[in-house]
């Protein structure tokens, strides 16, 4: 039963970031993905430190704040400061992470957390805190993320036309009146979210490897945004699982193994799009 | 403050390895960043330093000791990897850059934490320390490792020096360098081998997760000082190699603080000064001299105005309302362009409003004779519409530098002495009034 839960938690984890990661990809900004998961890092220890306790609300907020604030800063140093636009990314999140572990270090007794665990997780323990639903131990990180794959999913549907347009074509998005920022802002809190709530669960790397592999991988395999999406949701599961039984395997991390698993899932779809010749202009 | 003297001095013998390590490390890896920073490429050390972890453990691994040479062989040749299976990907694929360089980050350090986690329960005593490679901890630094420095440092120097021109162009305008002949390819592989190199010694004091951020942020400060490529490099290694060494000086003083996130901010202080105080690109500097710019432009315009309106007869009186009708002044920005031009002796105040001194008329007479040759220059020269050229004008007649104006007239044929107040109606016709 702890395999089938650790397993559920990787593939939430892999669908709610692995749609955003959609998202990223075709505008570009996979590596902001990267500063995002670094630059929350200050935001969930003040949360820990004021709230006092491992909740999820302020959590959010925590992360939402960060998100935003990461955003704007790096856009005030780029346009502002006259930075250049990728230093200013490199400079701000890496400050923010330092800054963030610093604070860990500090404060490692009374928040609960350390370094290690901001990067390996805990996805081995997820089945340790459960709660009962219908006679059923769930665990209450699956609970957290569910919520969150749901948001994602309502935020992402409903806006799809928006997303489509704003993501494909920027320009004709701004000409035809669609206010370009509001969508970035969203998709910046909304990475952030995933990203805090993931981190509980499984750790940084994993999290920075779901952003980005699975929507990769479905981006070799289609054009279509729609069918991406479901690649993306196949990828994760299968990530989740072969991630499982490779840790077990070799008895190493399981977000590590299940972020080699989702790199060799990308290799494979890579090999694929190089047969298939579908190396497309966009 | 006792502390710190004894740690600039250099007594305890402890320190002396790393200070002149983090110190080397700062200031080779400060240097060797602003080549990547200036080519846009500076999120690529981000990936490299990931990158290492898996070199480092294989290392580890095929030599079952933890020699700081094996370490570093390791770590570059996966770094090396990285930046080859990077290039292959965005050569090779639709994806771009950016993904590239995430996905290949994410994949090599997810393998690495799976390797060390395997290692942890193989291993006994002797592969502790390995963990130290994420964030660092320069206080475990040993003579060796300082040495080991010290000798890719010294190679760093060697290769920069002996390449340092045709690196410069190849930086600076690719297509340029390899039209004169240099060996591009070679050279971008250099950079990537110094930028390889000083990161695999790095990685052990300041942590893989941070060290990216010694090659970024370093150069992005000292960009903001200066624009030639010597100063940059120097000062660059200069502020990596403070931060550096401060940093090391924090760990050196609280035993559990590491070292790398402490270096970080300390640079990031420096850069987020270097954005705010720097003369010419910093941010008050700039903001300052807007200001100073718009101030200039009201105090010119309103000049001019008066000027015009005396000419056209409108008498040598003139308030707020009277300037208004061809140059709109809201209240507050009216006092305050009065204030100063009175306190500047170019206006008086008489009892029912302003007249302008000698010097206040003859310098909005110098305004509007500029507008005056912008108008016909454009007109003329340009090609634009009378009914256009006016606006133009009106933005363009703050700026006229003596040697400008002296080839504008010459090139319109004009006197040096023309004096548009005099012909000005034969040559454009009256304008309506400015529609409020």
């Amino acid at each position: 039963m702890d395999a089938f839960w650790i397993i559920v938690t990787g593939f939430l984890v892999a669908s709610s970031t692995g749609m955003l990661g959609n998202l990223l990809l075709l505008r570009r900004m996979s590596m902001m993905g990267d500063a995002l998961s670094h630059a929350v890092l200050p935001g969930i220890v003040i949360a820990y430190l004021i709230s006092g306790s491992r909740a999820s609300v302020p959590l959010f907020l925590g992360a939402i704040i960060m998100g935003v604030l990461t955003t704007l800063l790096i856009q005030f140093f780029s346009s502002k400061g006259k930075m250049q636009a990728d230093a200013a990314m490199g400079t701000v999140f890496t400050f923010l992470f330092a800054v963030g572990v610093i604070l860990v270090t500090k404060f490692a007794g009374e928040a609960d957390i350390d370094a290690d665990c901001v990067l390996h997780g805990e996805i081995a323990f997820v089945p340790l805190q459960t709660s009962s639903f219908l006679g059923l131990g769930v665990p209450t990180p699956v609970w957290t993320l569910l919520i969150l794959l749901g948001l994602i999913q309502l935020v992402f549907w409903v806006g799809y036309k928006g997303w489509l347009l704003t993501s494909f074509n920027s320009e004709y998005a701004k000409s035809i009146g669609i206010k370009t920022a509001i969508w970035h802002y969203t998709l910046m809190a909304s990475t952030s979210v995933a990203t805090v709530v993931s981190f509980e669960s499984v750790g940084a790397i994993l999290v920075i490897a779901f952003l980005v592999v699975p929507a990769a991988t479905a981006y070799l395999i289609t054009d279509n945004l729609k069918r991406m999406t479901l690649y993306i949701l196949a990828q994760g599961l299968l990530s989740a699982v072969f991630g499982y039984f490779l840790s077990e395997w070799v008895g190493g991390s399981i977000s590590g193994s299940m972020a080699v698993a989702s790199f060799i899932l990308f290799a494979g779809s890579f090999v694929w799009s190089k047969k298939r010749g579908l190396k497309s202009p966009l | 403050m006792d502390l710190f003297f004894k740690y600039i001095t250099l007594q305890d013998p402890n320190v002396r390895y790393v200070a002149l390590a983090t110190l080397l490390l700062g200031g080779v890896s400060g240097a060797v960043g602003s080549f990547n920073f200036l080519r846009k490429k500076t999120l690529v050390g981000e990936t490299v330093a990931h990158s290492m972890l898996p070199g480092v453990l294989i290392a580890f691994l095929l030599s079952g000791v933890k020699n700081p040479y094996v370490l570093i062989i390791g770590a570059a040749i996966s770094g090396w990897l990285s930046i080859l299976l990077v290039d292959y990907i965005t050569q090779q694929s639709k994806i771009k850059g950016d993904s590239a360089l995430a996905i290949v980050l994410s994949s090599f350090f997810g393998f690495g934490i799976v390797l060390l986690t395997v290692i942890q329960s193989n291993y006994g005593g002797e592969q502790s320390g390995l963990d130290h490679y994420i964030f660092g901890n320069a206080a475990a630094m040993t003579p060796v490792d300082s040495t080991a420095f010290s000798w890719v440092s010294g190679l760093v120097l060697i290769l920069v020096l002996s390449f340092y021109h045709s690196i410069k162009s190849v930086v600076f305008n690719l297509e340029y360098a390899d039209a004169i002949g240099i060996n591009v390819r070679f050279i971008d592989g250099l950079i990537s081998f110094i930028t390889i190199l000083s990161i695999s010694v790095g990685i052990k004091a300041v942590g893989i997760v941070m060290m990216s951020a010694l090659l970024i942020i370093p150069p992005t400060a000292a960009r903001f000082w200066t624009n030639s490529l010597v100063r940059l490099l120097l000062l660059s290694g200069f502020f990596g190699a403070l931060a550096g060494w401060l940093g090391a000086f924090v760990s050196y003083s609280q035993v559990s603080m590491p070292t790398g996130p402490w270096t970080i901010v300390i640079i990031s202080l420096i850069a987020f000064i270097s954005m705010l105080f720097a003369p010419k690109r910093g941010v008050i500097y700039q903001r300052w001299s807007k200001l100073l710019l718009k101030r200039r432009i009201n105090e010119e315009n309103l000049l001019k105005t008066a000027v015009q309106n005396e000419v056209r007869g409108g008498g040598k009186l003139f308030n707020r309302r009277s300037i208004s009708q061809r140059q709109f002044f809201e209240q507050r920005l009216w006092n305050r362009t009065v204030r100063r031009l009175r306190r500047k002796g170019l206006i008086k105040k008489v009892h029912t409003g302003f007249t302008l001194s000698t010097e206040g008329r003859s310098y909005g007479a110098e305004i509007d004779r500029r507008h005056k040759i912008w108008e016909i220059y454009l007109q003329r020269r340009m090609q634009m519409s009378i009914n256009l050229v006016h606006d133009e004008a009106e933005t363009m007649e703050h700026f006229l530098t003596p040697e400008i104006e002296a080839e504008i007239l010459g090139e319109l044929g004009l006197c040096s002495r023309f004096n548009p107040l005099l012909e000005i109606h034969e040559l454009v016709p009256d304008r309506p009034l400015n529609p409020l």
